[in-house]
């Protein structure tokens, strides 16, 4: 039963690598492009791809596989952008104008802001994620936690203040 | 003052910010220059936290259309060309049957003209260099139980491991594991170079075993062995024609076997012996490097024939 579970053709199995997986992906992704719509893509191609090869990858691989696979889907279509970008005749300005150092600083930041968020206040974070993430209104929120909408309100703008000091300073 | 009283209005103004409740002009009243830009790049950055942290819900079900789709699509085209894959082997399977029992042979034979040089893949993945008019032939149907294959002129073989491989000539056979080597057998000159493993020699008097860098030649029915051949691979293939203490004989025979050009030889001694070297590519550079080491005069009488002269 051990081996059927780790068997990625099983399609329990699939999405377990899929949920334990995906966000990393996503976010290796994001900060390659700079571009959620290419990186959601990419992101589903390479599943679609672990599902094609799912005999050929043992559970202990397919971390790497995945990330392997992303990488190589990355780097064609950076490659096919450069074959396009050749064949324009026009002088097309480069769409980002950030330096490396500047996309580099970007990815700190973001580092910074969410370790920022997991070293908010417990109520604050809950607060925060809910209305975030969970796309909550204040209203909601206030109704499943038992309070006021000016007590959510109060968690909400605590968690912004410290979270402005805390990435502040970059 | 206005500042203050604002901010007392709306004592948690930040909830109502992220919420895009408040526009950018009454933000800017709320706090000061260096905070407006700081909270500007902090909302972006928790827009793009939010991005990263979204559910992947919608994702996954993204990924499972996309592979059912896949499968769709897929599965009736490969059958069809399954089908079609079928009925196509099996026609010339048919075909193959018919025109083997009408020709009635297995033999392949592969030969160079003057000046050509061929690469053959065996069955085996073996490869053959075969140099300038020369010839090989071999057994289809006999090559899984036995890799033998006939030689008339020069070949660099690359065997693969396996059961022994034969190379046969008129002069010797030689026989090998899975190795390099070149063999030269024209008319009285049969010359063997092995250049990696280990090969097996034999004419019909002696057996000789040669490990890398080691050469034997039997010349007018005289043997001689070499050791001191520090090559990876016969000159030939890389578009020139080496010799080592060859009679001037058998160079002149391999220019004509290079060029199409034929040689008058009646004013010369051909049995200087020579060593050295010649390009396959260039007639003059190769004439020039011949002759002038060797001290003989060259003509061309006309396009095909060259007088030698002391």
């Amino acid at each position: 039963m051990i081996k059927e579970l780790d068997n990625i053709c099983n399609p329990k199995t699939f999405e377990g690598v899929f949920k334990t997986y995906a966000k990393d992906l996503k976010r290796f992704l994001y900060f390659k492009f700079g571009d959620m719509e290419a990186s959601e893509d990419v992101l589903q191609d390479t599943f679609v791809k672990l599902w094609d090869n799912c005999s050929n990858v043992t559970f202990d691989k397919v971390k790497s596989y995945l990330f392997t696979i992303a990488n190589n889907l990355f780097l064609n279509i950076k490659k096919h952008e450069q074959v396009v970008r050749k064949h324009q005749s026009t002088l097309v300005h480069d769409s980002t104008n950030e330096s490396p150092e500047f996309l580099l600083l970007e990815k700190e930041f973001q580092v910074k802001l969410e370790l920022a968020i997991e070293g908010l206040s417990e109520k604050q974070r809950e607060v925060f994620l809910l209305n975030r993430i969970e796309k909550k209104k204040y209203k909601e929120i206030a109704e499943q936690l038992g309070i006021s909408v000016k007590a959510v309100e109060k968690r909400m703008h605590g968690a912004l203040l410290i979270l402005r000091e805390k990435v502040g300073k970059i | 003052m206005e500042k203050n009283s604002i901010h007392n209005d709306n004592e948690y103004f930040l909830a109502d910010w992220i919420e895009g409740k408040i526009s950018a002009e009454e933000f800017k009243k709320y706090v000061s220059e260096e905070d407006f830009i700081a909270y500007n790049k902090l909302q972006k950055g928790i827009a793009l936290y939010e991005q990263l942290e979204a559910p992947l819900d919608h994702t996954f079900e993204k990924i499972q259309k996309k592979i059912a789709a896949k499968k769709e699509t897929k599965k009736p085209k490969v059958r069809n060309l399954n089908l079609n894959w079928a009925i196509s082997i099996a026609a010339s399977i048919v075909l193959f049957i018919g025109i083997y029992n009408m020709i009635g042979t297995n033999t392949v034979l592969i030969n160079t003209t003057i000046g050509e040089h061929k690469s053959i893949a065996l069955l085996d993945k073996s490869v053959v260099f075969l140099n300038s008019n020369s010839e090989i032939s071999y057994d289809k149907k006999r090559w899984n139980k036995e890799r033998e294959v006939k030689l008339k002129g020069e070949a660099y073989f690359k065997v693969q491991k396996g059961s022994t491989f034969t190379v046969i000539t008129d002069m010797g056979s030689v026989t090998v594991l899975g190795t390099q080597f070149n063999v030269i057998a024209k008319k009285d000159y049969f010359d063997v170079v092995c250049y990696e493993g280990k090969v097996k020699v034999k004419n019909n008097k002696n057996s000789f075993i040669l490990t890398p860098g080691k050469a034997v030649r039997i010349l007018n029915g005289e043997i001689k062995e070499t050791d001191k051949i520090t090559q990876q691979a016969p000159t030939w293939i890389l578009g020139e024609s080496s010799f080592r203490s060859v009679p001037l004989k058998y160079v002149i025979d391999a220019l004509e076997d290079q060029y199409k050009i034929n040689f008058d030889r009646k004013l010369i001694d051909e049995s200087i012996i020579y060593t050295g070297s010649f390009s396959n590519k260039n007639l003059d550079i190769a004439l020039a490097s011949v002759f002038k080491a060797t001290g003989i005069k060259y003509k061309k009488a006309n396009n095909k024939t060259i007088v030698l002269s002391k």
